[in-house]
């Protein structure tokens, strides 16, 4: 019958010509070992594709590691984490430092000659005398006063300004109104080096309110119907009494090509600030940006950059890629606008070709990307620090983690981030070289300090200590993780390694909370007033890990008499409806540090209302006191210590229990060696050895894959 | 007849603003935000989420960005949040990459369901037809992924070949025919593992349909005159049993946007499904609403060709 031969036949000679296809596969042994191109080839796998490759634009992992190698920065962090230059040889941070002449202060220093109301001539000559009496100052001000160079006095200067004004709630018209400023006589400071506690030292001279008791208002004229707090308002934005402006000067590599060839200059720094400040943009990297005032093209090599106030993630901020401004620019945006016959007015650099196909002066040239499959990069022959050894970088998009390991296997990946029951078994395979390290995030159980009984530190630390974490990190992990006590990277020098974690004790967390008067009724439930110790811990969904540790919580707690409810909720259900609203007694979280000590938004007082991130509602005028310190501080020893103190108060108070920073564990093929030289210039092959914290491709353009296994020492 | 047509289209067009309407409404409610709008970022200032929200239209209310949305997607202007890309243009390109699983997936299933059906239904409660059973229920409960995994390890293991992806990764330059051959060698797993599993659905309603026609008294008479029984099962009683799957067949036409999550994802595959799953977590609200507008436009027209099928293979329907 023809019917059923039909509905026979074709699938068969379907699959038939499905399978005849085999004969013309090229094997993997085709494609490595018969392949000489391969060993010139670094291949690499990401889950996830990339978003965009313009790097004030991208924010995912795979957009960044790609933008790494094809753009280059001012500075990066070297093996030790500290600053080191790239497009910029060098750089020097120094400060100016702003005060309104206080007209109506007095002054009566037993040091000083004028003593009483002095006009600005008058403070001048004050720090100047000042500054040649070294003797019997105490030290701390002379440290100060000998970091001043230069004295400049600004004479009065009126100035009118317009700004728009809302004169009740109730309205919506906004109205256009005129700010007369008659500001009074201002005196400059230039500054060896930043100095947070400038103010603090001068007042021990001019008189301890003499910046406090200036008043902009009385300079200010305006449209009367403009009310005080307004007013108050304006006098801070356009009379601020003191005012810090730190500057950094970057000294750039002269000679940096873009891969097309053009000369790297000032301009381009310029140019990539503008851009990300642009908000037709729309840069998620702005508030990084935003404390500048301006950036200054002092000659081709040199940029001055002025900050409106102290901040001391700046300078980790230039870490960013230089866009070129020769093929970004306005009119370049122009003609690529018209060239696609799209409105050059809205025509903006998330709409430009640029997106999908960067330059910049990186190590690697950008040659292709085909979404979800692909990302291919070729060597930057005229790169400034000598071309890599690799030829051609690619990263391919496999979403699947066992396809990865398959094609890692069959060699047609050369690293593969393994999983952590895979270590063991991995680290022992003799084809490949393993690596691991201490990752930049931690998670931890936060507890809702709002309500009780986690208002009381002592049950905050009784239910730390009735977690066993080390049975969370051996058997949740495969030990493939290690404590943490406090809210800095581990192996950062800002985090205290003095801190000693929560030790494992029920008896001691019982004892604790008996002191807080939470004691165990007939059943052997805690109970205070009549009232049981109860209360819901939550978690996201997708994420086995906490849902381990949510079981392992849920179980320590019920041991020493807590009644734990727990809860598992999709992502964006349990940031918007729980987090972000404070619904929660306690939940399980992880941050994802960055090395920069600054933790204002997760840790400061005024961050605790529904929509910002100290969700746990921690209060400390010690810790925001540091908080702020740490944020002003450009000295690094500093810095250090004032981390180490807020790591203590933390560890103190226990708004957390720290739990773990999970370790990644990288395995690459083994024939990856690096290419170096010994000091007479002797070509030899050394292991590759990952970094003091742990990045292993810190070296990555000396890398080189040799064809045979080989033998090296250490 | 051309009134039925006209009708059907103006009952179909309704059916469609519904479903905009609706698909809209449930995508906005929906908890999360677009991707780019990072709440647990320290370093998303508010006046950040402001502006994002103000550059997509988040801040205007439901109604306006629905006649945003669909004024942007019949000027073929919409874009991705993603990656600022025409939506129209991803979609075909993903659709493009898709179509092959999909031709192929679907003339396997489409054939070869039939003779192991109807082999069931005519040897009722054999070996044949328990072991038929047996295995499609087994195809049937057992996820996709994990043959998937078994299919993808054996192969590798034993053959040594690439499998996943659309092309051999680094194929670099060969032949025309040594890049067409690795290109369909890599659509066999993919779409066999896909079809296997259609087999086993499709190859069950063969053989109930074809009892429930096995019984009447036309297959009797016809065995009866002694027609060999190939004819009695292939053209007497099966052209009665087809009927449903006229209006299964036209239901397939959505398949071609909707794809395989999973399959593409183990593969590697850069399909519609996939790009559809990331869509949805990454919150791409324009590339999510258009794939669900261009799915309902399918599923209409599919409905709307197995209504004129029906026409063709059954007289008795007079429109």
């Amino acid at each position: 019958m023809t019917i059923k031969r039909i509905l026979i036949l074709v699938p068969t000679l379907v699959i038939l010509f499905l399978l005849q296809s085999y004969l013309w596969v090229p094997t993997y042994e085709e494609q490595t070992k018969g392949n000489p191109n391969r060993l010139h080839e670094y291949i690499t796998a990401s889950t996830g594709d990339a978003t965009s490759l313009n790097p004030i634009i991208s924010s995912n992992s795979t957009s960044s590691q790609i933008e790494s190698l094809v753009f280059d920065s001012l500075l990066d962090r070297d093996e030790e984490l500290r600053f080191r230059g790239r497009l910029a040889t060098s750089w020097e941070i120094s400060e100016e430092a702003y005060f309104y002449l206080n007209p109506h202060a007095v002054i009566h220093h037993a040091m000083t000659s004028d003593a009483g109301k002095t006009d600005a001539e008058g403070i001048v000559r004050i720090l100047r005398e000042a500054r040649k009496r070294v003797t019997d100052l105490d030290p701390v001000l002379k440290a100060t006063l000998n970091r001043i160079k230069k004295i400049m006095i600004i004479p009065p200067e009126k100035v009118v300004t317009t700004t728009h004004y809302k004169p009740a709630k109730e309205e919506k018209e906004e109205k256009e109104i005129e700010v007369i400023i008659q500001a009074p006589a201002r005196i400059k400071l230039s500054l060896t080096e930043v100095d947070q506690d400038l103010f603090i030292n001068l007042s021990k001279i001019l008189g301890n309110d003499y910046f406090a008791s200036f008043d902009g208002v009385q300079y200010l004229k305006t449209d009367p119907l403009v009310d005080k707090k307004r007013l108050a308002a304006y006098a801070k934005e356009y009379l601020p009494a003191i005012e810090h402006n730190p500057v950094i000067i970057f000294h750039l590599r002269p000679g940096v090509r873009f891969h097309d060839g053009h000369i790297f200059d000032a301009g381009d720094v310029r140019f990539t600030y503008e851009a990300i400040m642009d908000p037709k943009n729309l840069s998620p990297r702005t508030a990084d940006y935003e404390p500048i005032k301006e950036v200054e093209v002092l000659d081709s090599l040199t940029v001055r950059i002025v900050y409106k106030r102290l901040y001391s993630p700046a300078l980790g901020t230039w870490g960013m890629g230089i866009l070129p401004e020769h093929i970004l620019n306005q009119e370049a945006l122009k003609k690529e606008a018209e060239r696609l016959g799209k409105d050059p007015d809205k025509f903006s650099m998330r709409q430009s070709e640029f997106d999908r196909h960067p330059m910049g002066c990186g190590p690697f040239v950008f040659k292709e990307w085909k979404s979800d499959q692909f990302i291919d990069l070729d060597r930057f022959e005229d790169y400034w620090e000598g071309s890599p050894h690799y030829k051609r970088y690619v990263m391919r998009i496999i979403p699947d983690l066992l396809t990865q390991e398959m094609e890692f296997y069959a060699g047609t990946l050369d690293s593969y981030q393994v999983q952590p029951h895979q270590v063991e078994r991995l680290k022992k395979d003799p084809r490949f070289q393993s690596f691991s390290g201490t990752s930049f995030g931690y998670t931890y159980i936060g507890y809702n300090m709002r309500r009780a009984p986690f208002n009381d530190v002592r049950v905050r630390r009784a239910l730390g200590m009735a977690i066993d974490v080390n049975k969370i990190i051996d058997y949740v992990l495969y030990n493939q993780g290690e404590r943490i006590t406090g809210p800095f990277p581990k192996q950062t020098d800002y985090y205290d390694h003095k801190v000693q974690p929560l030790p494992y004790d029920p008896k001691g967390a019982l004892d604790l909370l008996k002191e807080a008067g939470w004691l165990r009724n007939e059943e052997g439930w805690l109970e205070k007033d009549g009232k049981r110790l109860e209360f819901t811990l939550i978690t996201n969904s997708g994420n086995d890990i906490r849902k381990a540790i949510l079981a392992i919580a849920q179980d320590g707690w019920k041991q020493i008499g807590v009644n734990v409810r727990t809860d598992i909720l999709e992502w964006s259900v349990f940031i918007q409806e729980r987090v972000h609203k404070l619904d929660f007694d306690a939940l399980i979280l992880g941050w994802v540090m960055g090395i920069d000590p600054d933790l204002y938004q997760i840790w400061y007082s005024n961050q605790t209302h529904p929509y910002q991130l100290n969700f746990v509602g921690f209060e400390n005028r010690e810790a925001d006191d540091l908080i702020i310190k740490i944020r002003q501080e450009y000295d690094f020893e500093k810095q250090v210590e004032f981390c180490h103190r807020l790591h203590k108060i933390i560890a103190r108070e226990q708004p957390y229990t720290f739990l773990y920073v999970g370790k990644w564990t990288a395995v690459l093929d083994k024939r990856i060696v690096i290419k170096d030289f010994d000091e007479d210039g002797v070509m030899l092959y050394k292991k590759i050895k990952p970094t003091k914290t742990g990045d292993y491709t810190f070296h990555f353009n000396r890398w080189l894959k040799i064809p045979e296994m080989p033998q090296l020492l250490d | 007849m051309f009134s039925f047509i006209g009708r059907s289209i103006v009952q179909k067009i309704i059916t469609l603003f519904f479903v905009s309407v609706v698909s809209f409404l449930i995508i906005h409610l929906a908890p999360g935000e677009p991707s780019q709008v990072d709440p647990m970022n320290p370093k998303f200032t508010p006046e950040m989420v402001e502006r994002f929200q103000k550059e997509f239209h988040l801040d205007k209310p439901l109604y306006v960005q629905y006649l945003y949305f669909y004024r942007d997607l019949f000027t073929g202007k919409i874009v991705s949040w993603k990656d600022s890309q025409s939506v129209l243009t991803k979609i075909w390109e993903r659709f493009l990459n898709s179509l092959p699983l999909f031709i192929v997936g679907t003339i396997l299933t489409w054939t070869l369901s039939f003779p192991v059906g109807i082999r069931s239904a005519i040897f009722r409660g054999g070996i044949y037809d328990r072991s038929a059973t047996f295995v499609s229920y087994l195809l049937i409960s057992i996820p996709g992924f994990f043959f998937a995994y078994i299919l993808i390890i054996l192969v590798v293991t034993t053959l040594h070949v690439p499998v996943i992806g659309m092309e051999t990764f680094g194929l670099g330059a060969s032949s025309w025919g040594t890049t067409l051959m690795d290109r369909i060698w890599h659509l066999l797993i993919p779409s066999v593992l896909g079809a296997t599993g259609g087999i086993a659905v499709l190859s069950r309603y063969v053989r109930s349909q074809m009892l429930e026609v096995e019984g009447q008294d036309y297959v009797r008479t016809a065995k009866a005159k002694g027609l060999p029984p190939e004819q009695v099962h292939y053209k007497h009683a099966l052209r009665n049993a087809l009927l449903p799957f006229v209006t299964m067949f036209g239901l397939i036409l959505p398949g071609l946007i909707g794809g395989s999550v999973i399959i593409e994802s183990i593969f590697s595959w850069p399909g519609m499904g996939r790009m559809a799953y990331e869509a949805i977590l990454a919150r791409d609200y324009p590339v999510i609403l258009t794939v669900n507008f261009v799915a309902a436009v399918l599923v209409l027209v599919g409905t709307f060709i197995s209504d004129l099928l029906y026409l063709v293979v059954d007289p008795r329907i007079r429109l």
